[in-house]
């Protein structure tokens, strides 16, 4: 039976009365207005940032990765389709060079690489905090193309709680459930999130692509189903004077197909994934000083089953073993923020840790250490300055990454401020590069890290809900880790990229009249190879989001469209990924007290001639009805 | 030789030759019938080269199973022998007596005087005793002699001229001869045949063309085309190519088409008085990927990509440049890996993915 498209049918009733009642109390309605905008991450002042904030998407089904693509700078390598794979990339870096920290804690893949950004639910996150460039001072090695933070939601000090719930095209469903409540001196969260869809979209392509005006046929995605369930519980504790205890626990399960390419599919292989993230933090202040030292860990298992180099096979057989990878970590960091007069704030940060991983790559550990200082200047007339240092030894690779960066202001409040900084830093191999035989994968342990810097300039206008702001940026890498393809039939990882990548980032928020917010972010990027003067694939040069929404006391709605260009698909500018035009909207009213009723459509135009990067294809129109109420 | 004298007779009659159609797909043996050393573990027919000799097409089985991280040898490499008009399929065991004289055979090709010879590649270890260079009496269905391979080298492609067998090297840029009468490799050293990489080159191929041995090396990067003395192997002659090229064929008019997998186009080489002049003819459509490789008849040129399933047919006069006047698609997950023109509109495939023979159903333009 082909799946069904139109979103249930059942529920059409309560959509028409929830937009009865929407209607009748239009002439009362009042508006919900944005507070002030908030500034970019705390741990790189004047870096180049986005604040992703989750309540603008209230009623709408996003994912992680459809938030980020909202920002300028960020480009998401998506294997097609929701609940399958999604990986970051900043500024044309990929998604090993880029960190991605909840909560502070440095999350990973199983082979200590690219985090799967599919695995982390949307609705347990208050914020995402997009930082671009060399970042390595701030943040750590291995943050080439910038650094993605998630801010969970916060506990609070009285009871509250919100849940949403959702159903959609190809059998998509999303029950999320949150409350706070205080919590002996302090406060408590607990969220969940369960997310399920069949995943069995249609979708077109020709098979004689050659032959101009050939014939487009229709096929059913299979095997493109995904279940996961996740869970957030925060407890923050007031322990005595300035003392204080954060708790946080996080953690992911799901399984999914893994529908493979539209010319190869795969309609046996599947994977079974599970993480962790647990921290506590203890914090307090002595005078002007502060202080926190925290203990951290996280565990992640994936493994597949009836996968192989080239297709699939069936799990169980002798020939098709079970790749089961294992990867974990712990650390512990302590941090002093030490004010040195007025105008001067220093920053020390020292961590220590362990990473291990077994399974396909074998048993592998390696240590870590950071140490890291920082200093906040304020110079007078506007000017401040931000300058970095950070020492990272991962397994035996010991690199220095400095920073730094400035801001002028005119006047405290002025809308106007530039912005500049420089940073180099590293990445070390992960253990999939340096371990992991699997499939056509050859590992190739004599890796060495990566190496990058960069430059970036900007001017940001900010006066209450408007901004504008363009950033310009040129980065140079070297000592690339490239799988190239290895005969007879592998690809491995070498150290033989070297890089240029330019790019402009433009991005405009702007109120309009009737309570309407519009929002555009453009991003420009022009990535070599600078070893032959090609375009370095899968880099999209041009994208543009458009986006026009509306939040209300009773009514609410958005339209947006996302454009990208054609994307060079290999080494040579001779492939390309077609461009692409997304148009989503979605509308929705407040049916009864804190009942909200949204009715969303994505993929408007029902392109379903679209494909990702690797050829996955992407699901046509989509519809969803969502469900939340927030007390 | 029939096919060679047919052709003759046709053009002499000012007509054009047209084989008989091709069955639709030719299921290709399995299990037990590839002789596995494991019976619980049979490998799969893997086809890969095709070639035609005494009125029938022969096309090379690898018999590997899958394996992690690569296919596994599961029994002895075979020429599958068929008439593409009927089907019916003789095999021809390449293994010896033991079963493992020859493994995973790629390619296959037909001497002047009749006789089918196989590159085996054993394991790609370079030092396994399965590597070979065999050699086949198409009426007898039988392996005549075998050559072995001295240690470190892995035959890709087979050449065979009149004195001597040549092949290329998958671990280096290097041919190496054995000589046609004692079935022996020739003590000389190999012949160097680089091209610049990044990471990694090999000999794509070698195949006998207007009595001149040509040789391509393939990298990540580049690709050269080697013109070589049949006898030495001395260069005559070399060309740049486009990148990662996968196989060459001859066109009847002299020239040289070549594919690169790298950035999917087809290079057209033509020998001149003093060289090699190569031009990039067609860049493929980004639907199509990993080409694999190209044959011809007469000057109709056909290529085969197991990225996109497909082949396709090519028209190097077209106006405004070389054009694809026909693209078949044989389904997902079909690998086609090589192609043979039956005759300048019909053509049949080897799907490695499959483990069939089919026929090109083409789309033509309009």
């Amino acid at each position: 039976m082909p799946p069904s498209r139109a979103f249930p049918r059942y529920l059409l009733p309560f959509a028409m009365a929830a937009a009865a009642a929407a209607r009748a109390q239009e002439p009362g309605e009042t508006i919900e207005v944005q507070g002030e905008r908030r500034q970019g991450s705390p741990r790189a002042p004047a870096a180049a940032a986005t604040v992703v904030d989750m309540a603008q998407f209230g009623g709408e089904v996003r994912s992680v990765a459809e938030m980020l693509s909202t920002a300028p700078g960020v480009s998401i390598h998506a294997l097609g389709g929701p609940g399958q794979t999604a990986t970051l990339s900043l500024r044309g870096a990929s998604g090993d060079q880029s960190l991605v920290l909840l909560d502070g804690i440095p999350l990973q893949g199983p082979g200590g690489g690219a985090v799967d950004l599919s695995t982390l639910p949307a609705t347990i996150l208050d914020r995402m905090v997009v930082s671009r460039g060399v970042l390595g001072a701030q943040f750590g090695a291995g943050a080439l193309g910038g650094v993605l933070e998630l801010l969970p939601r916060s506990a609070r000090g009285s009871w509250t709680g919100g849940a949403e719930a959702s159903v959609g095209s190809f059998g998509t469903e999303r029950l999320a459930l949150d409350a706070a409540m205080p919590a002996g001196n302090g406060s408590a969260l607990i969220a969940l999130q369960g997310d399920r869809t069949s995943g069995n979209f249609e979708y077109a392509r020709q098979l004689t692509p050659e032959i101009a005006g050939s014939p487009y046929y229709g096929f059913t995605r299979e095997n493109g189903d995904a279940t996961r369930g996740s869970g957030l519980l925060r407890i923050s504790q007031e322990l005595s004077g300035d003392l204080g205890l954060d708790l946080l626990l996080q953690g992911s399960a799901g399984v999914r197909g893994l529908p493979g390419a539209s010319s190869a599919p795969t309609p046996r292989s599947r994977e079974f994934d599970a993480d962790g993230v647990a921290g506590v933090r203890l914090r307090g202040s002595s005078g002007d000083a502060t202080w926190s030292v925290r203990a951290s860990g996280r565990l992640d298992r994936s493994e597949l089953r009836g996968v192989l180099a080239f297709g699939d096979c069936e799990d169980g057989t002798p020939d098709c073993p079970r790749q089961d990878q294992r990867s974990s970590s712990a650390r512990a960091e302590g941090e002093l923020a030490l004010p040195a007069g007025e105008a001067n704030s220093l920053r020390f940060l020292l961590s220590g840790g362990g990473e291990w991983v077994h399974g396909t790559t074998g048993a592998h550990r390696r240590g870590l250490l950071s140490a890291a200082v920082r200093d906040d200047l304020a110079l007078g007339a506007g000017f401040s300055l931000h300058p970095a240092l950070r020492l990272d030894k991962v397994g035996t690779q010991t690199g220095l990454s400095p920073g730094i960066t400035a801001q002028w202001k005119p006047a405290p409040e002025h809308p106007l401020s530039l912005r500049a900084g420089w940073g180099l830093s590293y990445r070390a191999p992960t253990f999939t590069e340096l371990y992991l035989e699997r499939g056509g994968i050859a590992a190739n342990p004599d890796l060495r890290p990566e190496r990058a810097w960069s430059v970036d300039a900007g001017a940001e206008w900010r006066l209450a809900l408007l901004t504008l702001s363009a950033t310009a940026f040129w980065s140079s890498y070297r000592e690339l880790i490239l799988y190239q393809l290895f005969p007879p039939a592998r690809v491995k990882p070498f150290n033989v990229g070297k890089a240029r990548i330019a790019g402009v980032e433009l991005q405009a928020v702007v109120p309009l009249p009737a309570h309407l917010l519009a929002t555009v972010s453009y991003s420009l990027l022009d990535a070599v190879n600078r070893a032959d003067g090609h375009k370095l694939a899968y880099r999209p040069p041009h994208r543009l989001f458009v986006r026009l929404a509306r939040r209300g006391d009773r009514l609410e709605g958005y339209g947006e469209a996302s454009f990208t260009s054609a994307i060079p698909r290999n080494a040579f500018d001779t492939a390309f990924v077609d461009s692409q035009l997304l148009l989503n909207a979605g509308i929705g009213v407040r049916a009864a007290g804190p009942l909200w009723v949204d009715v969303e459509a994505k993929n408007l135009l029902d392109k379903r001639t679209y494909e990702d990067l690797f050829q996955y294809p992407l699901p046509g129109l989509s519809i969803a009805l969502i469900a939340r109420a927030r007390l | 030789m029939k096919r060679i004298a047919l052709l003759l007779l046709v053009a002499a009659c000012g007509g054009t030759y047209q084989a008989p159609p091709p069955v639709a797909s030719i299921a290709l043996p399995d299990g037990s019938q590839l002789k596995p050393y494991d019976p619980a573990q049979p490998g799969q027919a893997r086809p890969q080269g095709l070639a035609q000799a005494a009125g029938r097409v022969y096309v090379t089985l690898t018999n590997q199973r899958d394996g992690n991280p690569n296919p596994v040898n599961a029994g002895p490499g075979f020429l599958a022998a068929f008439v593409p008009s009927t089907g019916a399929i003789t095999l021809i065991d390449l293994g010896g007596s033991d079963g493992k004289q020859c493994q995973n055979p790629g390619s296959v090709r037909t001497s002047a005087d009749g006789y089918l010879y196989a590159n085996c590649s054993g394991n790609f270890s370079g030092t396994d005793g399965s590597r070979a260079i065999v050699e086949v009496d198409p009426l007898a269905n039988a392996v005549r002699r075998r050559a072995a391979i001295p240690n470190g080298r892995v035959p890709n492609g087979v050449a065979v001229t009149a004195t001597r067998i040549w092949t290329g090297n998958a671990f280096t840029t290097t041919v190496f001869s054995i000589d046609r009468t004692t079935l022996a490799a020739d003590p000389t050293p190999p012949v160097p045949v680089d091209c610049p990489k990044t990471v990694f080159n090999y000999v794509a191929d070698v195949m006998t063309i207007g009595g001149d041995v040509y040789a391509l090396c393939g990298s990540d990067i580049s690709g050269e085309l080697y013109r070589l003395d049949p006898d030495t192997g001395a260069v005559k002659a070399h060309v740049t190519v486009g990148p990662n090229p996968t196989e060459l064929a001859g066109l009847d008019d002299g020239r040289i088409v070549v594919v690169n997998a790298g950035d999917n186009t087809l290079t057209v080489v033509n020998p001149t008085a003093s060289g090699l002049d190569a031009r990039t003819a067609l860049t493929f459509v980004s639907g199509t990927s990993a080409l694999q490789d190209v044959r011809a008849f007469g000057r109709t040129v056909f290529t085969v990509a197991s990225g996109s399933n497909t082949a396709q047919r090519i028209d190097l006069a077209a106006q405004g440049g070389a054009k694809v006047v026909a693209e078949a698609n044989f389904g997902e997950n079909a690998g086609p890996w090589n192609i043979l023109p039956l005759d300048d509109t019909q053509a049949i495939v080897s799907n490695r993915g499959t483990n069939t023979i089919a026929a090109a159903n083409w789309v033509t333009v309009k």
